[in-house]
């Protein structure tokens, strides 16, 4: 937002600021002139504005004096000081103990006043230097203040000065000025706005001294320009240069501080030209033509483009247009004859001109930053008069003549709305005079026809185009604290919320009570890291989306996989910790030709490191164990049944995982799950232990996969268990088992099967392995008998030999 | 009565004595088998035996033997109830546990403080009958910019550092990179470049194009601004959108729904400010904030200037507005019908204040000794 500078005291200049510089900077701040800060050169908080009542010799020291000081209302304090310009009657500033000032006996750093005995006296307070107050060089004495200034009153009323920083509105160029704000300030304090004084410009000019010419009048609809003879350059006053710089200004010449001060003033830039080196006597505001080159006043050569605007004589470039003058036509020492422009251009031109010649930013042309606002074509002509005014008084110029090329005036629009709508939009009752009154304030014309009202804006004001605008206006002044507060009424749209977020928000309440920790990591990603999941860095995801101006190398790849962000994750934290369980649920980002990407909301986990215990080196209860993979599966298994979802038999190897201790389960043409130890390779490549296991879950897919609720009552008749426990082939895959033995018991009762155990070794032969498993049948008819129990057992062991040549070993 | 009825009764003496002997459950059990098993107890022996006996003294001989087994078995219940009891006792008397010591821990899970913080909020709208919707972070320029009223040019961009995305096959967005500033603007050689959305308030426009009045949704989500990063400001960060569209609404309406938000979050004392902003798809325009609840308004701590407020007293919660007449009719609402209003917050702002976490940096930073004490 363009920034503004308002010292107070130059802002008293255009409207009587009754209130304190804080209370007015916080109306301005609550009527829509957003202020940033107050500045001050300090808080000055506790010195006032002082009389010396007395003044007598100090009895212990030549050299010190006793001075008695009237701070108002009676109150009265003796201090010691060593001045020489002291005299009774003098109007000083006096420093209560407890200020803060700069310390002149301490190369100025700042203290804090304390009562001193100076030779046997105590001194209450002390009267201030300039340099103590930390106001100027002057140490000599103290500083002598107006006298008229009044007694009692703070010095940061009389003397500090404050400056308020406005953060302005792109939509308020209007505002963008000290006359703006006061108008601000006069029509919120209900006080008048004074017009700063202006010239009478003639409106003729003899064109053998200039010709004024617009080729483009989109890109530049007004140009004003007056021409003054008798120029003396020199310096500005030091009122003028002090202004100038309180506002964030450097001086440099009368003439050019002139126009600075004019564009501060009036928040209109202007630009001052050599009259007698423009070749023609002419300015021309014109599109620039291929090849054309100029040389600007910060000494770059710039090609210029066919789309920027330019000024230009009868020969060739002078500068761009609004933005910044060229180094021939440049006023100088020994100008006497000046050509002075003012003139209205297009935004967007203005904007795209700038950003091309790199002129823009806070460190660019302030002329640009202006004319990259919509600024009102009424504004040149007030800024060639208060400029001109200030030539003739400060530079001795004599204005010989002026020029307005303004082929096609700029309506200003008449807004109707009811009364009533201002109620409608604020929801609050706004008394009709109330109404007006406002609209008056702000030097808005009106007129009432019935419940009818027809508004005309200032001309320089341009951003006001319908009914709400004039809403707005009449809430700023009377305030947007009166506006009621309630809570709609009305019919409630019901929606509900879209499924797939309700599934991720029950993804993430299953997973933080697995006890895993969610994570959120910056959807940008740097390039390298894709190369960094596969042993041979070949690619996980397909080509992704990349940021054409990233801030950095860092952050230019739009993620098509969490795997990434999640390994650097854990890899950073596992410098600091033996293990963590991690998840993050965001999207992921797949390009589609000529389309917004697809968004693909993924679930993200990954196990590292230690699993046991949870605390970590706390192994008095829990010994030490790192996560396996079946830690993996049953965060996923969790996942699946905590979600009532899940379907499909998974196919082992994922790429970038261990080849045998990874999974993926297909639904479709996509990825459901894709799961399993991180391919030991690629964690070195982290700098992770093996034991890193990450799995991906498709959101979408896993909501596609849920299944109907079935609620289940509680079962009538008891259960019976069995145990058996049964050899097969080593190569024999459980889930084959249990699939078969789930078959062979179905019609028997079988409720479930749980492995109960697992054994290699000595008791089984080599090459084999022992499963031993517990089952629960069931009838939902009755309570089962021994004997129906048995027969669906020696079923299932039938089945088992006959499918897996499986020997019994104990049932 | 017979002798063998007396035979009986001095059974079920021996065995009361026994029984009350016995030195624990185990040798209890043993003795019910003995005396009152179901197959070799003795009472079913000697019952065993009624078929024998006259018929005259079977009577007596039943009765004796149930009685009997009355007398075992209440001494059994008595017998088991003793010694149940004492074993409590001795348990309760036993070593106490050494209670400081480390506990068998579990796996405290957490949820990250942003994905908590906008659960918060969508949950406090939706009391207030904003439904959460969310919409695409990866945007035309079109739902980003120029339907909320700035098209290219427009000053209003300058707020809105852009991230561009160059999608291969969709479109070219020529940068002209500025030489000072090192801010980046895009010269479009197409009508929707693509970008990585700069603020929630392209839903705005989305949710207005798929639903007809009444509306009111809640939007989170993710966001991207071509930043500089530092304690506060971050280039990827979240946003909550909401928007409100149905016959009678007005900033009163706004006002109510943004304070009732700000006391359910931040308490019921806070106050609440609201003033004119600027914003160019909403007019009227307006930002709320809320009394810092750290220095009370005051803007100073004992350590000084309030870091939280930074001194102002005030924490700027959200811009907001009436939805701009334009944006209405851009998706075939007609203002004259329908009005509402729409405001935009920080997530990170709330999720700062909510678990007092001093630097933006450390949401994304994921170091699990922070998300572990927030
Ligand atoms: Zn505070």
């Amino acid at each position: 937002m363009p920034s503004l500078k308002v010292p107070v005291s130059w802002l008293r200049d255009y409207v009587d600021v009754s209130v304190s510089s804080d209370e007015i900077a916080e109306r301005l701040h609550m009527a829509g002139m957003e202020v940033d800060h107050v500045e001050r050169t300090w808080d000055w908080d506790k010195i006032w504005v002082a009389r010396i009542t007395a003044l007598e010799r100090h009895p212990n020291a030549d050299k010190l004096l006793l001075a008695t000081v009237d701070y108002g209302d009676g109150r009265t304090r003796q201090v010691v000081t060593g001045a020489p310009n002291l005299a009774v009657g003098a109007i000083v500033p006096y420093a209560e103990v407890g200020a803060a000032y700069k310390d002149a006996h301490n190369d100025g750093t700042m203290a804090v006043l304390e009562p001193k005995k100076m030779r046997g006296i105590m001194s209450e307070g002390m009267v201030m230097s300039a340099l103590e107050l930390g106001i100027g060089p002057d140490h000599e004495g103290i500083l002598l203040l107006d006298p008229q200034a009044p007694v009692g009153a703070r010095l940061r009323d009389v003397l500090g000065e404050t400056v308020i920083q406005f953060e302005i509105a792109p939509n308020r160029p209007d505002a963008l000025s000290l006359t703006g704000i006061a108008r601000e300030a006069a029509a919120i304090l209900g006080t008048p706005y004074r017009a700063p004084a202006m010239e009478p410009l003639p409106h003729r000019l003899d064109p053998s001294l200039l010709v004024v010419r617009i080729e483009d009048d989109d890109a530049c609809p007004r140009f004003t320009a007056a021409y003054l003879t008798g120029v003396r350059m020199g310096t500005s006053p030091a009122w003028m240069q002090q202004r100038l710089i309180a506002a964030g200004m450097r001086p440099i010449s009368n003439v050019v501080d002139i126009t600075n001060y004019v564009m501060l003033e009036i928040g209109q830039p202007l630009h001052a030209y050599d009259a007698e080196r423009l070749r023609g006597r002419a300015l021309v505001a014109r599109l620039a033509r291929a090849g054309e080159a100029v040389r600007t006043l910060d000494g770059v050569d710039r090609i210029l483009r066919a789309s920027d605007l330019v000024i230009a004589d009868e020969e060739r470039v002078l500068g761009l247009a609004g933005i910044m003058g060229g180094e021939d036509s440049e006023i100088r020492e020994g100008t006497t004859e000046v050509a002075l422009e003012a003139a209205s251009f297009e935004p967007r031109r203005t904007r795209r001109t700038t950003d091309a010649h790199g002129l823009g930013g806070s460190g660019g042309s302030a002329a640009a930053r202006r004319f990259a606002l919509d600024l009102s074509p009424e504004l040149p002509p007030l800024g060639l008069a208060r400029a001109v005014h200030l030539l003739r008084e400060l530079a001795g110029a004599t204005v010989v003549g002026a020029v307005d090329v303004y082929p096609r005036p700029r309506q200003v629009p008449n807004v109707k709305l009811r009364f009533s709508d201002i109620g409608r939009v604020l929801g609050a009752e706004v008394g009709r005079d109330e109404a007006v009154d406002a609209l008056r304030r702000l030097g808005f014309a009106y007129a009432e026809l019935g419940d009818q009202l027809v508004v005309t804006p200032p001309a320089i004001r341009t951003d006001i185009g319908i009914p709400e605008d004039i809403v707005e206006e009449v809430a700023r002044i009377v305030g947007y604290d009166t506006i009621p507060t309630r809570l709609p009424t009305g019919v409630l749209p019901l929606h509900e919320r879209h499924p797939l977020e309700r599934m991720r928000e029950r993804v993430r309440d299953a997973l933080v009570g697995f006890g895993l920790q969610e994570t959120i990591s910056y959807a940008l990603i740097d390039e390298a890291w894709l190369r960094r999941l596969t042993p041979d860095g070949s690619p996980l995801a397909p080509e992704p989306l990349r940021v054409t101006n990233p801030t950095s190398a860092q952050q230019e790849i739009v993620r098509p996989t969490l795997r990434a962000s999640l390994l650097d994750t854990a890899s950073r934290n596992m410098k600091h910790r033996k293990g963590l369980a991690i998840f993050e649920i965001d999207p992921v980002y797949l390009p589609r030709p000529g389309d917004l990407p697809e968004e693909r909301w993924t679930v993200g986990v990954v196990l590292c490191g230690l699993a046991e215990p949870v605390r970590e080196g706390e192994t008095w209860l829990t010994p030490e164990r790192v996560f396996e993979v079946s830690d993996l599966q049953g965060v996923i298994d969790g996942l699946h049944r905590a979600t009532r979802s899940g379907r499909g038999t998974p196919e082992v190897g994922a790429p970038g995982l261990h080849p045998g201790r990874s999974w993926r389960l297909v639904d479709g043409a996509r990825d459901a799950v894709v799961a399993g130890q991180l391919d030991p390779r690629v964690a070195e490549m982290w700098e992770l232990p093996p034991a890193t296991f990450v799995a991906e879950v498709d959101l979408a897919l896993l909501l596609a996969s849920v299944r109907p609720n079935a609620a289940l009552t509680p079962p009538r008749y008891p259960a019976a268990w069995r145990d058996l426990a049964f050899v097969v082939d080593d190569a024999t895959a459980w889930r084959d088992v249990e699939t078969d033995i789930r078959a062979a018991g179905a019609k028997g009762g079988l409720e479930d099967v749980a492995l109960r155990d697992l054994y290699r070794g000595a008791q089984v032969p080599a090459g084999k392995k022992s499963f031993a498993v517990r089952l629960t049948f069931r009838s939902p008819a009755g309570t089962l008998s021994d004997a129906d129990v048995d027969r669906a057992v020696a079923k299932i062991e039938a089945r088992l030999l006959h499918r897996f040549g499986a020997t019994i070993r104990a049932s | 009565m017979s002798i063998v009825a007396n035979d009986l009764a001095d059974m079920a003496t021996r065995a009361e004595s026994e029984i009350a002997a016995a030195a624990d459950e185990a040798a209890l059990d043993a003795l019910r088998v003995r005396y009152v098993g179901r197959r070799e107890g003795e009472i079913t022996k000697a019952l065993k035996t009624l078929p024998s006996l006259p018929a005259a003294e079977r009577p007596a001989f039943g009765a004796a033997a149930n009685a009997a087994r009355e007398r075992i078995e209440s001494a059994l219940e008595r017998r088991g109830g003793e010694l149940r009891a004492s074993a409590l006792e001795r348990d309760i008397a036993g070593a106490a546990a050494d209670l400081t010591l480390p506990p068998r821990r579990v796996r405290v899970g957490r949820y990250h403080p942003i994905s908590r913080t906008i659960r918060e909020i969508t949950r406090i709208f939706a009391g207030m009958g904003f439904e959460a919707v969310e919409g695409p972070e990866v945007e035309w320029d079109y739902y980003n910019f120029e339907a909320l009223n700035i098209p290219p040019g427009h000053p209003a961009r300058d707020k809105f550092s852009t991230l561009w995305v160059n999608a291969e096959g969709s479109m070219e967005v020529a940068l002209a990179a500025t030489g000072t500033g090192g801010r980046a603007v895009a010269e479009p050689s197409r009508r929707q470049p693509m970008l990585l959305r700069t603020h929630t308030s392209p839903m705005q426009i989305r949710v207005m194009e798929q639903r007809r009045p009444p509306v009111r949704v809640v939007v989170p989500g993710r966001c991207y601004r071509f930043e500089a990063t530092d304690a506060t400001h971050e280039s990827v960060f979240f946003q909550y959108e909401g928007l409100a569209i149905d016959e009678q609404l007005s900033m009163a309406d706004l006002k109510g729904v943004l304070y009732s938000f700000a006391r359910q979050i931040f308490g019921s004392e806070r106050k609440v400010r609201f003033r004119p902003d600027y914003f160019p798809f909403t007019e009227p325009s307006a930002e709320i904030a809320f009394d810092c609840f750290v220095c009370d308004g005051s803007g100073t701590t004992n350590a000084g200037r309030c870091a939280t407020c930074g001194g102002s007293g005030w924490i700027e919660a959200a811009g907001c507005g009436m939805v701009h007449p334009e944006a209405l009719r851009r998706v075939g609402y007609d203002p004259s019908q329908v009005q509402g209003f729409a405001f935009g917050g920080g997530v990170e702002r709330l999720a700062m204040l909510l678990t007092g976490t001093p630097d933006i940096r450390l949401f994304h930073q994921n170091d699990l000794r922070y998300l572990e004490s927030v």
